[in-house]
């Protein structure tokens, strides 16, 4: 048996007295499609933003790999291997599609003033182009180059996040609700390009509050309520869960 | 070939433009192709996306730093220029550790305060810098003789070609970050820090390269103009200034690497020729504040949106494809 | 010695009971509009002007200009926020450019109508409260120090008490919220300008007799209410006042033992040191621009 690609150890996230995650722990293993799931204010975006370093977590420990990534920041975790997207359509709106992706080439290329100043800019820069192009080209949006990323179609949008995300080369992708405010047909292709993602070898971790939709697309599920770990395993274990069944049933209840 | 060309008509008027105008706006010329620069590297740090109010004193570290290296270690002037360059670089480095702990409003602050602070201290140590009077006497270019040509750089003509070649160089190296994938990554900081962090970028160590980088180029504006007119004080390096700076800036727009040369040149042409010429001496700080405000009431992204929609409607004129305007 | 500490401490309440008047402006303009207000140094030098044009050349009582004082220079402020901050609501940064080229608009009209050089403000009172030899009180300070701390009363009450106070109190913490109550954005936004304006008119009308009276007499000012704003808590009306009172005191005591530019030294890198540790002030809960 392999060691897991991502640990989550006794993760805890308090703010002033308020504890949003409890001492949670799961693996995510390689080459998975792994949904984080939960009822409303279950503490998954937090537990997201912990791992991808957005938050310093208040204990507990996350391991990629071997290596213990907690308490680093976002840009370290990314030069780790693990690339988060963001809640709605969060873009440079005003540059182009491909300016957008190019930024997303960073850490292969990185720039200083040196090769700013030489030959070697317009050696990175088509290197660096040639690697957008192909993470463009995997989500269809090798049409748009020149667009502000602004004034793309909302979909569009949501799938240039991803392609930023892909144009980094992570092991592990982090996505955040990726499904939200999409029609059925949207979602549809969405799930498509992200089991196109797993064949290619990455990892993904989801976080998704509709747990219907996923259910289809996971290989692992991960439920959270109140902060803490409820329950864990494949989707027909989840689906037939009684606790799950009663948290979203109870938060149901709640909201009603 | 056309593009050399239209190189080379540059180069001819800018060599040409000293010999058209009297030696009182000679010497304003010089003033203003320092002042080029000293804006372009202010726009390289609003790229990232903090406005700092502390430019100008910056810049006056350059100038405090080349001056005093000369007038009391005798050092030869371009060494010394570089040298305040090189110190108002490190300044900003060091002023980035508490500064880029702010953002907006509070960095805007926070940069007027510090500058202000080196700017007193300036004032309050006669020893080195010479008390609110500041230095007086300060070295000029060496001259330069090579058989039959004579370069005296107290003439304004001769140190106007030497600030071109320099501020020209500058603008180059500028222009390049600009077009380069380190240019791109200071705009991506700009727009959505948190997104350029997610995909790798060390949001902090951009910003603080971006003003380091900027205070670099204002001190080589500093030392250029402390060479030149010979003698500097804190006043010299006031608010008053970095206003002014603000104001060519917001004027000729930022979004653009011409915009604000633009400002810079379109307001100094109105302010020292114009007004001066035409004897509203008094007036000249009311005509600016009122330019100021009218310019941001009704050209919010300035000069260089107007440049932009008269190149989209010649081009439309023409029938030249690819008329689209790009909003800033 | 202790008499000495004793008349820095006079001093220093002095110095806090205008400058408090400014900053308390600043701040009210900031938490209700949003904007930064560079010209209000300028304000303050306008008020000591309007005494120096009817007090000093026309002999009209200083009880009378700096009524006068408060009017005026409040009516600028709502000139500043039709033709300005209100087409400017969207932009803060616009807003603060647009203030810094008001600010030079004001100096340029001062120094055209009165001259650059130091203008000569007669004394309203000679008189002297002698507690011991060494520790005195001139009248014409204590008068800045009651008028100071009448405007203060009547503000808190103003803003305690009314329905326009409570909205502009809401609408520097939320402007929707206080537009539902039937007070419109543009209405807490003239009422907060004619105040603060107004203060900082009435801080320079009535400390003119007292200090140099000059075109850029406002620079010193707005960097004191900057600091106190900042170390106060930005949006923290209680904040700066208390801020003026602490800024006053170091700033005195540091000018009496040591030297003036020490002092100002000293008030920045208090205000740089605060906002190293806490961005938005010590008292300050504000959270915007």
């Amino acid at each position: 048996m392999t060691t897991p690609l991502l640990q989550i150890r006794d993760l805890t996230m308090r703010f002033g007295g308020l504890t949003a995650v409890d001492k949670l722990s799961f693996n995510v293993e390689r080459g998975v499609i792994h949904g984080l799931i939960g009822p409303n204010g279950a503490g998954k975006t937090t537990t997201f933003n912990a791992i991808s370093g957005f938050y310093k977590p208040t204990s507990g420990d996350i391991i990629l790999r071997d290596e213990s990534i907690a308490g680093l920041q976002m840009h370290e975790v990314a030069h780790r291997g693990l690339v988060r997207t963001f809640q709605h359509s969060t873009l440079f709106a005003e540059m182009t599609v491909m300016e957008n992706v190019l930024v997303g080439t960073h850490m292969e290329f990185p720039p200083s003033i040196w090769n700013a100043l030489s030959r070697q800019d317009a050696h990175d820069r088509s290197g660096a182009e040639a690697k957008a192009m192909e993470a463009l080209d995997f989500f269809g949006l090798t049409g748009f180059v020149d667009t502000l990323a602004g004034e793309l179609p909302h979909g569009h949008q949501r799938a240039l996040g991803m392609a930023v995300a892909l144009a980094c080369r992570p092991d592990i992708m982090l996505l955040d609700e990726p499904f939200t405010g999409m029609n059925p047909e949207e979602t549809k292709r969405m799930m498509t390009l992200m089991q196109k993602l797993r064949e290619a070898g990455l990892t993904l971790l989801l976080v998704e509050h509709d747990m219907h939709a996923i259910m289809g697309l996971c290989d692992n599920i991960t439920c959270m309520s109140f902060g803490k770990l409820l329950a864990e395993g494949s989707p027909q274990e989840i689906r037939n869960h009684p606790d799950v069944i009663e948290a979203y049933l109870g938060g149901a209840r709640h909201v009603a | 070939m056309r593009k050399s060309i239209i190189w080379l008509v540059c180069v001819a008027a800018l060599a040409a433009l000293p010999h058209l105008l009297s030696f009182s706006q000679q010497e304003i010329l010089v003033v203003l192709v320092i002042n080029i620069l000293l804006v372009v590297s202010y726009r390289l740090m609003t790229l990232t996306g903090e406005w700092s109010l502390g430019h100008v004193v910056i810049m006056g570290v350059g100038a405090y730093t080349s001056a005093l290296l000369t007038k009391n270690l005798g050092m030869y002037v371009p060494v010394s220029m570089i040298l305040g360059s090189l110190m108002a670089a490190f300044v900003a480095f060091l002023l980035s550790f508490p500064l880029f702990r702010m953002k907006g409003f509070y960095f805007l602050i926070g940069s007027f305060a510090s500058a202000e602070i080196i700017r007193l201290l300036w004032k309050r140590f006669r020893d080195p810098f010479g008390g609110p009077k500041g230095l007086k006497l300060i070295d000029g270019l060496p001259d330069i003789n090579i058989g039959p040509i004579h370069i005296d750089f107290f003439e304004p003509t001769h140190y106007y070609y030497f600030a071109v070649i320099v501020v020209a160089a500058c603008l180059w190296i500028l222009w390049r970050i600009e077009r380069s994938l380190l240019g791109l990554t200071f705009h991506a900081v700009h727009w959505q820090d948190k997104l350029a962090q997610a995909s790798g970028v060390d949001v902090r160590r951009f910003r603080t390269l971006a003003f380091v980088l900027a205070s670099g180029f204002a001190g080589v504006s500093g030392a250029l103009l402390t060479h030149y007119i010979g003698t500097i004080n804190p006043n010299t390096f006031d608010v008053e200034l970095m206003v002014f700076v603000l104001t060519w800036a917001i004027v000729g727009g930022t979004a653009t690497f011409y915009g604000p040369i633009l400002g810079c040149v379109a307001l100094t042409v109105l302010n020292e020729i114009v007004l001066r010429e035409m004897g509203f001496e008094q007036a000249r700080p009311l005509i600016y504040g009122v330019v100021m405000i009218a310019s941001i009431l009704f050209l919010p992204n300035g000069l260089e949106s107007l440049v932009k929609r008269g190149v989209a409607a010649w081009q439309g004129r023409t029938g030249g494809a690819g008329a689209k305007e790009k909003t800033p | 010695m202790l008499e000495l500490l004793v008349q820095t401490g006079l001093n220093a309440l002095y110095s806090a009971s205008y400058i408090s008047l400014v900053a308390v402006g600043l701040v009210l303009i900031f938490g209700v509009m949003g904007i930064v207000n560079f010209a209000h140094g300028e304000l303050f030098m306008v008020g000591a002007y309007v005494v120096v044009a009817l007090y000093s050349q026309n002999e009209v009582p200083f009880v009378l200009t700096v009524a006068i004082g408060l009017i005026f220079v409040g009516c600028i402020g709502l000139l500043m926020e039709r033709t300005m901050f209100r087409p400017l609501r969207d932009n803060p940064l616009g807003g603060l450019v647009a203030s810094i080229g008001f600010l030079m608009i004001l100096q340029a009209l001062a120094s055209m109508t009165f001259g650059v050089r130091m203008a000569f403000v007669p004394p309203v009172t000679q008189d002297v409260i002698e507690f011991t030899d060494k520790i005195r009180l001139p009248v014409q300070r204590l008068y800045v120090i009651i008028a100071a701390f009448g405007f203060l009363t009547a503000l808190w009450l103003f803003l305690t008490r009314t329905r326009f106070g409570w909205a502009l109190r809401a609408s520097a913490q939320d402007p929707e919220a206080a537009s539902l109550q039937g007070i419109s954005i543009t209405q807490t936004a003239r009422i907060a300008m004619f105040i603060g304006a107004g203060l900082a008119g009435v801080a320079g009308a009535l400390t003119a007799p007292l200090i140099s009276v000059n075109p850029h007499m406002g620079h010193s000012v707005i960097i004191a209410a900057f600091i106190v704003v900042i170390v106060g808590g930005v949006g923290s009306l209680e904040g700066a006042v208390v801020a003026s009172a602490a800024y006053a005191i170091v700033h005195t005591f540091v000018t009496t033992f040591y030297d003036g530019v020490l002092a100002d030294i000293t008030g920045l890198l208090l205000m740089l040191i605060v906002l190293i540790i806490k961005p938005t002030g010590l008292f300050g809960t504000a959270d915007r621009a």
